[in-house]
């Protein structure tokens, strides 16, 4: 099986491949392969969240260097265990957004907010220049911020936040 | 294992935790990467460190992790991520390799480092900017809100305010008669009535039966009448003269933005949203002046009048003044506490009339959309949702206000009760008269008026001097370098153009145009050809010089363009877009938009040779149509023939064509083709088409892939080459065909619907 995965075909009609069909992994470390079917292996393998914001786990696209579709997953639930977790590894490279779990601090000067924030990647202290430009609200409790040098924030609920983080939030938003 | 195409193994000549790189002096670049790629992305800090031996990544002052000799290397790239990027390097043995990861903070320097690589690997000489960029304030430490920036909390306030004040400068004798008149004005208040007063209750009101009490009784009144006169003249000279320093002040500070604006460098533009521009040139400078004009006369005013209550206060009675002064610092504190949450409250309802105005804006600009997709109760669902927002934070707005309103008017209001019971001892006492009491009475008004507004005044101030900091970003910018000295006038241009290893990206971490190499006679019609996002009309901004090139150069009749006198190189070019932008005003106006001074005559040629005159004439005002905004009211193939007009009147020796007749039917595709033939003649072009058939005339066809030159030739030789452009080309044939088969499906499908009926 090993062997049949390493052998380069034509490229497959994208619609018939299931999840099943798919094989990712990582060579070397951080560039994303794949082989599909067991049989055709892309020179270069691209994987995207077609909907990162509102379905971040759901609705894998993944394109070959031309960028032509090689497979649609539905939920990235359907792949392979072993191709599930490179999945997520490759959806956490590609999406840079920080997941905010704590403000810690938080001040408007001059129209310019200051954030000190805890992220799912760590401790990071930003600016915003101009909350009105620079913040989406993508439900009534969703937020994305980017800040002045394009980092992307995002608040997932901003009323599952603690309440010193929400009261600090209810200051500038 | 093998890859299918190619062997993946660990390299010799990689090093991974390797002990010791001898480093070499000439060459060592060192960059941060602020995401770690061994921990999941989590933040972090990794130096990446560039010599003569190779790439190293590691801590700082740790062993590096990793190590790719310069010999081992191909290429180098930064591969934009969302919200970052990651440094790859192509070796020769070992396929690419995720050298660092970064955020969008750190990405434009990586991109430079990437090149800086890529040179190095080559041979070539190091040809990078790797400038030092401030993100940190030196004095406060805080992040700035743009690098290389001004941090907002260290403005020296004082020096913006003397600036701001500046704007007075041609108004001093209305300045001077508003400052007057307010101070007259204060005086009257703080002195005149209240001494009258006491005179009246003391020594008129009080002396019953006397044959001088009738006449003093007239002399005071008449003399509070007297002084309620003068207040009034004064109130309205003051206002008079605030009026127009006001507008004056206002438009001055709106030109000299706007004039900044113009001359601005497009990079700019792309940064901001057009919305927040205009807020810049309308509620900024509204905030500016609005303090300069009303603001400081009334804190001038207001302390005019505390100082000089105070002082009438204790010449009247110093000790019933300090009595009445015992609520004032609470007053002070209460404010102080009050006013920012509440700034903060407003500027959020300002945030929410924001949105609505958006919301209503874009359903109201899109109804026909809205009715198309029957859509009209979403939309309203969208405006009643914002609208409840808005009201909700209204709402709670107000409410704090009239608490916080009712808590200062509590403690306000002891002071009238302290003057009373106070006032009143020392009355029964005989300290003072009735007369002095009343007296008080005006004067407590007249400090707690002022004060109880005063907190606000430092929110005013703050909100002027942020409005002033972000109109003076905007004047102080760096201006595109219209009028360098020793820039090269060219009245008189041939038209050779040269792209010598042109490099560019709008963001530096995402390089559009790799190394452009083209060279062009005058006269000559290039075709640019290529997918959408190639670089074909960034090729073409670099050539007007919207930007300036990262790396290489373009010379325009040998010269450099970045040293010809921008004015000049632009005169020479001209520009038909796929959208041609009209402008508010007649055909006339828009024809000779490039050459204000045209004559009737000239237009009307220019208008000829675009084959617009014909339907130019039948219009009911001819060349005197109004266009309207963007002239929508001319439909897309007019617009594009009037734009060709002006192209052809500013008679530039380089054209460029920009999809020019892509968002047109057929037929009048027809009419623009004839019309650009009477353009190119003589001149030097650039067409950029998706239709491929409409650039056979090109004297050589130039196409584009991700940034740089696969193919160059005619027609013909590409055709014959069968490379990229053919298959361009047959795609496009292949679409056509469907779709000129489904039109025939439909159209057939019509007559015998047609016949049955």
């Amino acid at each position: 099986m090993e062997e049949k995965w390493m052998t380069p075909t034509t490229s497959i009609e994208s619609t018939s491949v299931t999840p099943a069909d798919i094989h990712l992994w990582f060579e070397p470390s951080h560039t994303l392969r794949s082989v599909i079917k067991g049989a055709w292996c892309p020179l270069k393998t691209q994987l995207f969240v077609s909907s990162p914001l509102s379905y971040p786990d759901k609705f894998i696209t993944l394109l070959d260097g031309k960028s032509e579709e090689i497979a649609f997953v539905n939920h990235i639930s359907e792949l392979s265990a072993d191709s599930r977790t490179v999945a997520e590894e490759a959806v956490r490279q590609r999406y840079l957004t920080s997941k905010v779990s704590r403000i810690t601090g938080l001040r408007n000067d001059f129209g310019i907010t200051y954030w000190h924030v805890d992220t799912d990647r760590g401790h990071r202290d930003f600016v915003v220049q101009s909350l009105s430009e620079s913040c989406v609200w993508l439900s009534d409790t969703h937020i994305l911020i980017v800040d002045a040098d394009g980092c992307r924030f995002e608040i997932e609920d901003r009323l599952a936040l603690d309440a010193q983080s929400r009261a600090l939030l209810d200051t500038v938003l | 294992m093998t890859l299918g195409l190619y062997k993946v193994q660990t390299s010799p000549n990689i090093r991974t935790n390797c002990p010791e790189i001898p480093m070499q002096p000439l060459i060592d670049l060192e960059e941060v990467a602020d995401l770690l790629i061994t921990k999941q992305l989590t933040f972090g800090e990794e130096i990446v460190r560039v010599d003569a031996t190779g790439v190293s990544v590691g801590p700082r002052g740790g062993t590096p992790r990793l190590h790719i000799p310069l010999t081992s290397i191909k290429s180098a790239r930064t591969e934009a991520l969302v919200g970052g990027a990651k440094l790859e390097v192509r070796t020769k043995d070992q396929g690419t390799i995720a050298v660092a990861a970064f955020t969008a903070q750190a990405a434009p320097r990586f991109s430079e480092l990437a090149r800086g690589i890529e040179q190095l690997a080559k041979g070539e000489p190091l040809n990078i900017k790797l400038a030092f960029e401030q993100i940190r304030c030196t004095t406060c430490g805080r992040r700035l809100p743009e690098k290389d920036g001004r941090c907002p909390a260290c403005v020296k306030r004082g020096q913006v305010f003397r600036r701001i004040l500046g704007y007075l400068g041609p108004y001093k004798v209305a300045t001077t008669l508003v400052i007057g008149s307010s101070i007259l004005m204060t005086s009257i208040e703080t002195f005149a009535r209240p001494f009258l007063t006491r005179t009246l209750t003391d020594d008129v009101l009080a002396r019953i039966g006397s044959p001088r009490a009738i006449p003093d009784l007239l002399v005071c009144v008449g003399a509070l009448f007297g002084a309620m006169l003068i207040a009034t003249a004064l109130q309205w000279f003051k206002n008079y003269n605030s009026s127009y320093l006001s507008a004056n002040v206002a438009k001055d500070l709106r030109g000299d933005i706007y004039s900044a604006l113009e001359h601005l460098q497009m990079s700019f533009f792309d940064k901001k949203q057009v919305g927040g521009i205009v807020s810049r040139v309308t509620q900024d400078t509204d905030r500016v002046w609005g303090f300069l004009i009303d603001g400081v006369p009334y804190l001038l005013t207001g302390s005019f009048t505390i100082v000089g209550a105070l002082i009438a206060g204790a010449l009247l009675s110093w000790k019933l003044a300090l009595a009445i002064l015992l609520p004032v610092p609470f007053v002070g504190i209460i404010g102080s506490f009050i006013w920012k949450p509440m700034a903060s409250k407003y500027h959020k309802v300002g945030q929410k009339w924001g949105r609505l105005h958006t919301q209503l804006n874009e359903s109201l600009s899109g109804i026909r959309v809205v009715k198309a997709f029957v859509r009209e109760d979403g939309e309203w669902n969208k405006f009643s949702k914002r609208n409840g927002e808005l009201a909700m934070s209204g709402m709670v707005a107000d409410r704090w206000w009239y608490r916080s309103e009712a808590v200062v008017n509590l403690f306000i209001g002891t002071a009238p009760l302290i003057n009373w019971g106070y006032g009143g001892y020392l009355v029964i006492t005989g300290e003072i008269g009735f007369g002095t009491l009343m007296a008080m009475q005006i004067l407590l008004w007249q400090v707690y008026g002022p004060l109880q507004w005063f907190g606000q005044v430092n929110q005013w101030f703050s909100r002027a001097m942020a409005g002033a900091e972000r109109v003076f970003e905007v004047v102080d910018a760096q201006p595109e370098t219209y009028d360098q000295p020793d820039a090269i006038k060219l009245p008189v241009l041939k038209g050779d153009v040269k792209f010598t290893d042109v490099r560019f990206g709008y963001d530096k971490s995402n390089p559009v145009l790799k190394g452009i190499n083209l060279e062009i006679k005058a006269g000559e019609m290039i075709g640019l050809v290529g997918r959408s996002g190639a670089g074909k009309s960034t090729t073409m901004n670099l050539l007007c010089r919207f930007y300036e090139v990262d790396s290489g150069t373009l010379t325009v009749d040998g010269i450099d363009v970045k040293d010809i006198a921008l004015e000049d190189l632009r005169k020479h070019i001209g520009i038909v877009l796929q959208e041609p932008f009209l402008f508010n005003g007649t055909i006339a106006e828009n024809i000779a938009y490039g050459k204000p001074g045209a004559s009737i005559e000239d237009v009307i040629a220019a208008a000829r040779a675009a084959c617009a005159h014909e339907f130019i004439v039948q219009k009911p005002d001819g060349y005197d149509t109004q266009v309207g905004e963007k002239g929508s009211r001319l439909s897309g193939g007019e617009r594009q023939r009037v734009s060709i007009a002006r192209a052809i009147l500013n008679n530039p020796r380089i054209l460029i064509l920009d999809e020019a007749t892509s968002s047109v039917d057929v037929e009048t595709e027809k009419r623009i083709q004839q019309a650009i033939g009477n353009l190119t003649a003589g001149r030097t072009t650039f067409a950029i088409a998706h239709r491929l058939s409409t650039l056979r005339n090109a004297d050589r066809l130039v196409v584009l892939e991700k940034g740089q030159i696969v193919e160059q030739g005619t027609h013909t030789e590409l055709m014959d080459k069968k490379g990229v452009f053919y298959k361009l080309v047959e795609t496009q044939k292949q679409t056509s065909k469907a779709l000129a088969e489904d039109v025939a499906f439909a159209d057939a499908d019509a007559a015998v619907e047609g016949e049955a009926e």
